[in-house]
């Protein structure tokens, strides 16, 4: 059965486009990345999931059940860490323990667990906190109550790595008790590290949904051939799937393959000597972006792209930003 | 109803709440303390020979300053109650919806297994309960604090007032609550309120002073508010307590209703 599932999830704000025609489906016991640059509709569709936004067309279902605005019976076997945090400024940690457990009927099993594995003091008011500290209590709100679904948004925002660490493995562990997650994030790294499925959203629509795995084997691979003779870039520029060929000298060339092409590029490479042959997956990040040069916004994108692989601004067009900038 | 999120609210709004309360308390025992000085005599006739129109300022053109009721109206429960009790309840009220969505902490509590009617159920409450608190602050020190100062409301007289002066709040409140529900920022919600309560004071305010201004009466909140008459034992106009209660009750369902079916987010 999928957990989460959607069909033609439509929300618009006004003129405004939040999220289009997007159809998806999560199944049980997996973490799925639902990835996207910010602006592209990722944080509209998880409060549609939740029934915080009523979709302009199109329909969601949550652990079987439609989603409503007045889906509470759902909510209470959801745990939810919202990508900007915030809390009531005045009161403390505790103070929000408390009230989430009162909602709850009792206090989080993982509780006491999460406290001491993000060492995060709760005594402190939250105007006290830092970001990362404000970030770890949502996340102990979210995941206290060991829900069977748990839906993050952006969970390492302000994290430092050994934090993000922690994280990822508490997510690993709830996958391993056989709990699933929706893990929508921008950071490709991330994703890369923790999903194992993934839906990549673009200006609102789903551009695709694939295992991670598949993804990464199947979509761009490097091929690095190094020839016994001087070979022109043209010797593999004509086959298919082949966009591009870049000579790092007269004997090297190194392909770049969209798509199952591997077994021509091996074959077309066999009728020389080959000296050395690699073949390399692309990094996610490299995928992603190929979902987005069509619409001539690969650049920018890439301009975004730090060293962890964290689209940390919209791409103009891709996320919306012309209409829906605002509205992630 | 959801009591953790009653309680809730009632902690994060303890302090506005004990101000407020607190603020009545000392203005209606100031008043009560002050009536034996100026709640009669030479006082009372120079308040009487001012112009009308300011006298109007004050409410205090339909009953005489002279007596107890002029004086409690003119000093206390015309004008500056009114405004007090305003910026309480519309204060309140733009926190109960429209603040905590601009503030993102309505997003916590939606994430948690309550539902939209529950959650609005529960503010609405805490606000009627807050406005009997607000009457309780306004005119038990009168009861409590007036014998010692010579001045006796009656209990049919004081239960009157307690409850002429809630179903005001209510009403006045109720739309600041439904404004609430209908807009994203409790400062806009708060502004719009405001601006409707000061339009409605103006057009009493006129008139007080102008009878062609008078056909604005019938449907201004503002006119049927008329605590010195209470106080005096005059009758009121019996179609003030309709629709306070009218305008309270539908507001506040209203509200209900509004935001069970809008966007949070």
């Amino acid at each position: 059965m999928d957990i989460i599932s959607t069909r033609n999830l439509t929300k618009f704000y006004g003129k405004t486009r939040g999220v289009e025609d997007l159809s998806l489906s999560v199944p049980a016991g997996i973490v799925y990345g639902f990835l996207g640059p910010n602006g592209s509709g990722k944080t509209t569709t998880i409060r549609c999931l939740l029934g915080m936004l009523r979709p302009t067309a199109g329909e969601a279902t949550v652990l079987g059940r439609r989603v409503t605005l007045d889906g509470s019976h759902v909510r209470r076997r959801i745990g939810y860490v919202a990508g900007e945090v915030r809390l009531y400024e005045r009161e403390t940690g505790r103070w929000h323990l408390d009230y989430v457990a009162g909602f709850r009927g009792g206090r989080g099993v993982l509780t006491d667990e999460l406290l001491e594995r993000f060492a995060f003091d709760p005594s402190k008011r939250v105007k006290e906190l830092s970001k990362g500290n404000k970030q770890k209590l949502a996340l102990i709100l979210g995941m206290a109550h060991d829900p069977e679904l748990l839906i993050l948004d952006e969970p390492t925002s302000g994290l430092d790595p050994l934090n993000q660490e922690a994280v990822y493995r508490v997510i690993e562990e709830r996958i391993a008790a056989g709990r699933t997650v929706f893990l929508s994030s921008h950071i490709l790294s991330e994703v890369e590290r923790v999903c194992e499925r993934v839906g990549i959203v673009r200006s609102g629509r789903l551009v695709a949904e694939e295992n991670v795995r598949d993804l990464l084997g199947k979509r761009l691979r490097h091929v690095e051939v190094r020839f016994a003779e001087p070979t022109p870039p043209a010797f593999l520029a004509d086959l298919p799937g082949v966009d591009s060929v870049t000579p790092l000298s007269a004997f090297v060339l190194v392909a770049r393959a969209k798509g199952d092409v591997v077994d021509q590029v091996v074959k077309r490479v066999a009728e020389r000597t080959v000296v050395d042959l690699t073949i390399q997956q692309a990094g996610l990040e490299e995928v992603f972006l190929e979902f987005y040069r069509d619409e001539g916004t690969a650049p920018e994108a890439a301009t975004a792209l730090s060293g962890n692989g964290d689209i940390s601004r919209p791409a103009t067009s891709a996320g919306g930003g012309d209409e829906g900038g605002e509205r992630e | 109803m959801s009591w953790t999120l009653l309680r809730g609210t009632l902690h994060q709004r303890r302090a506005s709440m004990f101000w407020f309360c607190l603020g009545l308390v000392f203005y209606a025992w100031l008043m009560t303390w002050f009536y034996p000085q100026i709640g009669g005599g030479q006082y009372a006739q120079l308040i009487e020979s001012m112009p009308p129109e300011l006298l109007a300022l004050f409410g205090g053109t339909e009953v005489p300053f002279a007596s107890l009721g002029g004086y409690f109206q003119t000093e206390y429960l015309g004008l500056m109650w009114l405004i007090i009790v305003s910026a309480a309840v519309v204060l309140f009220a733009g926190r109960a919806f429209a603040g905590e969505i601009a503030a993102g902490t309505m997003e916590l509590v939606l994430a948690q297994p309550v539902s939209r009617v529950q959650v609005a159920l529960t503010r609405t409450t805490v606000f009627v309960g807050y406005v009997l608190l607000l009457a309780a602050a306004s005119f038990v020190p009168i009861q409590v604090f007036g014998p010692s100062y010579g001045i006796e409301l009656g209990a049919g007289t004081f239960w009157t007032l307690f409850a002429f002066g809630s179903l005001y709040m209510l009403a006045v409140g109720g739309i600041a609550v439904l404004l609430s529900s209908i807009f994203r920022d409790a400062g806009r919600a708060g502004a719009v309120a405001a601006a409707f309560l000061l339009l409605l004071w103006i057009a009493d305010l006129v008139s007080n002073v102008s009878e062609a201004a008078r056909f604005f009466d019938p449907i201004n909140l503002i006119s049927y508010w008329q605590p010195g008459k209470i106080i005096n034992g005059d009758p009121i106009a019996p179609e003030g307590w309709w629709i306070y209660a009218v305008v309270g009750v539908t507001s506040l369902a209203a509200a209900v209703v509004v935001f069970s079916r809008r966007d949070v987010a």
